[in-house]
């Protein structure tokens, strides 16, 4: 056996013993530049990288030499070839070059009941072509901007995969899959109502918002199932709308589908990993009921707190805060890492992650510097 | 005549349908200018009311959301009878969603408090150019400038932002307020900027202290 496919084994044992509860030889680490920082520190464009997927295999190799994690760093990707083809209004690139979700509204108020009624009919008829403007017109012109888009795409993804694939065989990341989703009430706020819309539905007319949720479900648990659960990785599901609610709306509208959500994958034998954006401490008592093992990443909040309160039962990560890269000296940004170690390390049961994702470098400032001595000291300092 | 208690208590409870209602019957009533300036007046007294609850976590950011909606929805309503009525601004404000950045929830958050609150709100919208805040605030001239962003990159672009209302000379003559998701102290004292929040009618307070 080389040393790499040892290094990769090891690896997938300590997401094993993470995601089954039991303590890893080390805390597990994922680094949290993504793609896009990646491009930046090959010192190349943005844009361009994203257009010419060609450019990034040597963009990866030195990104996965440089910074040290248990994990392939891809992080969340969205190309943007087959959004311009479709027409796309919900995913769009900005100036800098970095791929955004813009408040958008694909389903209107007076279509609640359309949607109720049948929401995957609504999702293709109604709100896809309203979403998507190359979606929207004669059915021939349609079918081909969607046979393109998806050509495209497939290709994108393959290509993508092979970096991927050349990655982990040169530096022995641990291989799991992942499947993304969201929660039934975020998934009518983000891409159907919009967040302004949502705000004023929940007040206006609950009990459609609730109805919609159930609607959904059915659809979030397909789109967050594994090709095969037994598999080693996870459900991905970023949490958004729950601390902009008020905790009665939180309780009636938010929570029911959500936990019928998480409770569903986990019967199936998926790990889920929650993203727990913003600050969810009001919270923590709902998070406690989810399923074993759930993992959650934690943006804001009270560490000690969560340690405390879910640390027996789920799988903590997040907390650390990337700002601090951009501001602070690297002795700050390694102490805070070993205030967060201190923390949540002991038992098990955590992941070594940030509180978000880095997704920008800019060239004269101390991110690299500081991000490398963070990974370095976890790498370290993390064995049990 | 409207009971403006009784309104302002509305607006407060973010009550839309009694809103509606007597906001509609007063318009009715083919009032005067000065008497809609009262109706306007009750719904910014309103609107405090909304800032209190939201700062003693009884509301939340979607409940100021809604809050902005209907403030919108009243002043078109009101907007006829309210023309040819000079009204006091207590300063203004250039805001925008810098560089980069396509989130604009904040800031309209922020813009429709600071609007009620009796401000003239320049809103430049998103994915905005140092130059074009430069621009503006040559035009304009407003006492504040307000940078809002949520992506980490929304740092660096307001750092750029500042260097360019200094190397335009403008700098001294705006206090800076920054929002939003990613902004700390750390970060406002890099970027260069007097105040920062993550809480819009903090930074709304923060704002009024700047105009008093």
């Amino acid at each position: 056996m080389t040393d790499v496919v040892a290094l990769t084994n090891e690896r997938n044992q300590m997401f094993r013993d993470l995601f089954s509860g039991k303590t890893p030889k080390r805390v597990p680490i994922s680094n949290p530049a993504t793609q896009d920082f990646a491009i930046q520190y090959a010192g190349l464009d943005l844009a361009e990288c994203q257009w010419d997927l060609t450019k990034l295999e040597p963009v990866y190799d030195k990104f996965c030499q440089d910074f040290i994690t248990d994990t392939y760093p891809g992080g969340s990707i969205r190309i943007p070839s087959h959004y311009q083809l479709l027409g796309s209004t919900p995913i769009i690139m900005s100036s800098s070059g970095f791929m955004q979700h813009p408040e958008v509204v694909g389903l209107l108020a007076e279509e609640y009941d359309q949607f109720i009624a049948s929401p995957y009919d609504c999702i293709i008829e109604t709100i896809l072509p309203r979403l998507y403007t190359e979606l929207n017109g004669e059915p021939g012109k349609v079918a081909m901007a969607l046979a393109k888009a998806m050509r495209v795409h497939s290709d994108d993804m393959a290509y993508l995969g092979t970096i991927r694939a050349k990655m982990n065989a040169k530096y022995g990341f641990a291989t799991m899959g992942a499947a993304l989703t969201e929660a039934p009430f975020d998934f009518m706020a983000d891409f159907l109502r919009s967040f302004k819309g949502i705000s004023g539905d929940v007040r206006r007319y609950p009990d459609k918002v609730s109805a919609a949720c159930e609607a959904v479900l059915p659809l979030m648990v397909k789109k967050g199932t594994l090709p095969n659960p037994s598999m080693l990785g996870y459900t991905f599901i970023p949490l958004h709308m729950a601390p902009y609610l008020r905790d009665k709306d939180f309780a009636a509208l938010y929570w029911p589908t959500f936990k019928k959500l998480i409770e569903t994958l986990a019967e199936m034998g998926q790990t889920v990993q929650l993203f727990v954006e913003n600050d969810w401490m009001r919270y923590l008592d709902y998070l406690y009921e989810l399923p074993e093992n759930t993992i959650m990443r934690f943006e804001y909040g009270d560490p000690k707190l969560v340690k405390e309160k879910l640390g027996k039962k789920h799988i903590v990560s997040g907390f650390y805060p990337i700002t601090l890269l951009q501001t602070g000296t690297k002795q700050q940004c390694v102490d805070k890492a070993k205030e967060l170690l201190d923390i949540l390390a002991p038992g098990g049961r955590y992941w070594w992650q940030a509180d978000k994702s880095i997704i920008n470098l800019e060239a004269s400032g101390p991110v690299v510097e500081n991000l490398r001595a963070v990974l370095e000291y976890v790498h370290e300092n993390g064995t049990y | 005549m409207i009971d403006l208690q009784v309104l302002t208590q509305a607006v407060g409870d973010l009550d839309e349908k009694t809103i509606l209602t007597m906001i509609n019957d007063f318009v009715a009533t083919n009032p005067s200018g000065e008497d809609a300036q009262k109706v306007v007046f009750a719904c910014q007294q309103g609107m405090a009311i909304v800032g209190d609850l939201f700062e003693r976590n009884e509301y939340y950011v979607g409940d100021l959301i809604f809050a902005g909606e209907l403030l919108s929805t009243t002043i078109d309503i009101l907007k006829p009878v309210l023309s040819g009525v000079a009204t006091q601004k207590v300063g203004s404000i250039v805001i925008g969603t810098v560089q980069g950045d396509l989130h604009d929830i904040g800031k309209n958050i922020f813009g429709s408090m600071a609007e009620a609150a009796g401000f003239n709100v320049y809103d430049l919208g998103i994915d905005v150019s140092p130059s074009a805040f430069v621009e503006k605030a040559k035009e304009v001239k407003p006492q504040i400038i307000g940078m809002s962003g949520v992506l980490t990159l929304a740092i660096d672009s307001m750092k750029s932002t500042v260097k360019a209302l200094n190397e335009a000379g403008l700098r001294d003559s705006v206090k800076i307020i920054i929002g939003g998701n990613p902004v700390n102290e750390d970060a406002c004292k890099q970027i260069g900027a007097d105040a920062f929040t993550t809480n819009a009618a903090e930074g709304l307070k923060t704002c009024q202290g700047w105009v008093k």
